[in-house]
């Protein structure tokens, strides 16, 4: 067996690697990362997934109802850490399954793959009780900059994190990012990974905190014919069945951490296409208590005044 | 939330827990009753929507947790839920905060035919929980029997709650913890109410507390407390 089986097999087991090896893990997926197109062509049949969100066990009970990579053909829409309990053991998780299969996954940006973001939602404060030391988190965030910003299913089915940007009207705009960088906080690569389509709108929202665009009916309809795409499958937002359609079936938001912060009750959801991109979500539960390896969370009575 | 109570702290303390599918107890004629359960689905949360007459409510709504405390013989019931809570909300209608990186935004180019919302993201709300009078149902049947509900009414005064009292470290009976609502706030920090309850022998004693952080920019803390004393 090659140190990088054995890597899977232990990550699989949800334990993390030693620092050195997640040193010489980053360096191979960097290698491979960097090839990759800001809109990475993937061939169907394809499984989409959503934000994982460190909710490791979850995600092996992703793998138990889509089958194992690389038997299945994957792709991750981000947000693979932050919030959940195993941001490291996850993203750990994927980074290796991507070294060792290149080709049966794919794995796109969230903007939680930021620095900035990792740092107030979890991922650096995980590396530092973990590790004693931020090497990990910086090693992990580099490669960050370095995973591809968009994926294009068979030239119809277009995937991203978040969303649309009025900076960006044909996919050959998406191509010239150089997308090496930490994610910015304006500009068409922050759009891509930030933005969410919006009901109340029909063009461009502007949300009530200033920063961050919504996007309309209008502006799917007139992207995904410029693109001559079938429609846009994205994360980035919670939905309680796992998936929701928008916009009459012109973009579609798949999330796939089941229980979302271990309390919020949502099922989760990926979905398959098969050679033909006939689709078929599957939507599933979180993981059964005692299939986790840490204790139930139950916080003990305080005092509090 | 279960918590480990000692039969024996509940019994001195005349206390007894609830039977049926219900998380609480029962003690001094009051009946105090707490429920988590799961985030609105899509089709409550148009009706909510609706009945706000909004169409932005928090990414999570616990729509069906909520904190109960009901006195038997006076009929006073205090309880605490995410609907009326975000009636407050509506209400208020505070004007957005922005962002850090909304300066940058402004030197933007704006998209042809830009809408900006402009609703409080914050969901912060005066909300300091919800009280009726209720009777039970033998009463509503009898003659006497005069109207369903009405609002118990507040008098200031003086009194403090006793911190003293409640430092003290006497058995714990109930406790629970109950998120009405959450948001993230788009990653820009997090928008939180949740209410806090103690049963103790000597008293029970509440915490409504609603807190927002939204990142570079503002906290906001909102307290209601409640203690009353067997």
């Amino acid at each position: 067996m090659s140190d990088l089986d054995r890597q899977i097999e232990q990550l699989k087991r949800c334990e993390p690697l030693k620092e050195s090896e997640v040193k010489a893990l980053c360096l191979k997926a960097m290698e491979i990362l960097v090839e990759e197109s800001n809109v990475q062509r993937v061939d169907a049949p394809v499984t989409i997934c959503g934000d994982i969100h460190g909710q490791f066990y979850d995600m092996k009970e992703l793998f138990k109802v889509g089958g194992d990579c690389p038997k299945t053909n994957y792709m991750f829409l981000g947000d693979f850490v932050d919030r959940g309990f195993y941001s490291v053991e996850t993203f750990l998780l994927l980074l290796a399954l991507k070294v060792r299969y290149p080709d049966r996954i794919t794995l796109i940006r969230g903007n939680h793959e930021s620095r900035q973001i990792t740092q107030v939602y979890g991922f650096y404060d995980e590396c530092l009780r973990k590790y004693g030391s931020v090497s990990v988190w910086r090693y992990c965030t580099d490669i960050f900059d370095y995973l591809s910003l968009s994926a294009l299913i068979e030239n119809k089915v277009f995937s991203v994190h978040g969303g649309l940007s009025p900076a960006i009207s044909t996919l050959d705009q998406i191509r010239t990012i150089d997308r090496k960088q930490e994610v910015p906080h304006d500009g068409a690569m922050c759009d891509l990974l930030w933005s969410d389509p919006e009901d109340i709108v029909d063009g461009w929202g502007l949300s009530p905190r200033g920063a961050g665009f919504l996007f309309g009916d209008s502006v799917v309809t007139s992207f995904n014919h410029s693109n001559n795409i079938d429609y846009i499958c994205r994360a980035h937002q919670l939905v309680m069945e796992g998936y929701k359609w928008m916009f009459k079936n012109q973009i579609v938001t798949v999330w796939s951490a089941p229980n979302y912060c271990y309390r919020c009750g949502n099922v989760a959801a990926i979905l398959e296409l098969d050679e033909n991109l006939n689709k078929q979500f599957r939507v599933f539960d979180a993981a059964p208590q005692e299939s986790r390896g840490a204790p139930a969370k139950k916080p003990a009575p305080d005092y509090f005044l | 939330m279960d918590v480990e109570v000692d039969d024996k702290d509940l019994k001195a303390a005349g206390a007894e827990v609830l039977t049926d599918d219900s998380h609480g107890l029962r003690i001094h004629g009051w009946e105090i009753v707490s429920c988590n359960g799961s985030i609105l689905n899509s089709s409550s949360l148009i009706t909510w929507e609706e009945k706000l007459k909004t169409s932005h409510l928090p990414e999570m709504v616990f729509g069906e947790s909520c904190l109960v405390l009901k006195h038997a013989t006076s009929g006073t019931k205090i309880h605490f839920n995410a609907f009326d809570a975000l009636t407050g909300w509506k209400q208020e209608a505070l004007p957005p905060v922005e962002v850090p990186a909304a300066a940058q935004w402004k030197f933007r180019s704006k998209p042809f035919q830009q809408v900006i919302l402009d609703y409080d993201y914050t969901f912060t709300t005066p909300y300091c929980g919800s009280e009726t009078m209720e009777f039970d149902t033998e009463k509503k049947n009898s003659e006497e029997f005069l109207e369903a509900s009405c609002s118990p009414c507040w008098e200031d005064c003086e009194e403090q709650i006793d911190v003293v009292a409640l430092a003290s470290k006497e058995p714990i009976l109930f406790y629970d913890e109950v998120v009405l609502y959450e948001d993230e706030l788009a990653d820009n920090g997090v928008s939180l109410l949740t209410v806090k309850v103690r049963v103790m022998p000597s008293c029970w004693f509440l915490l409504l507390r609603f807190w927002l952080r939204v990142d570079g920019v503002l906290m906001r803390l909102r307290d209601t407390r409640m203690h009353c004393a067997f």
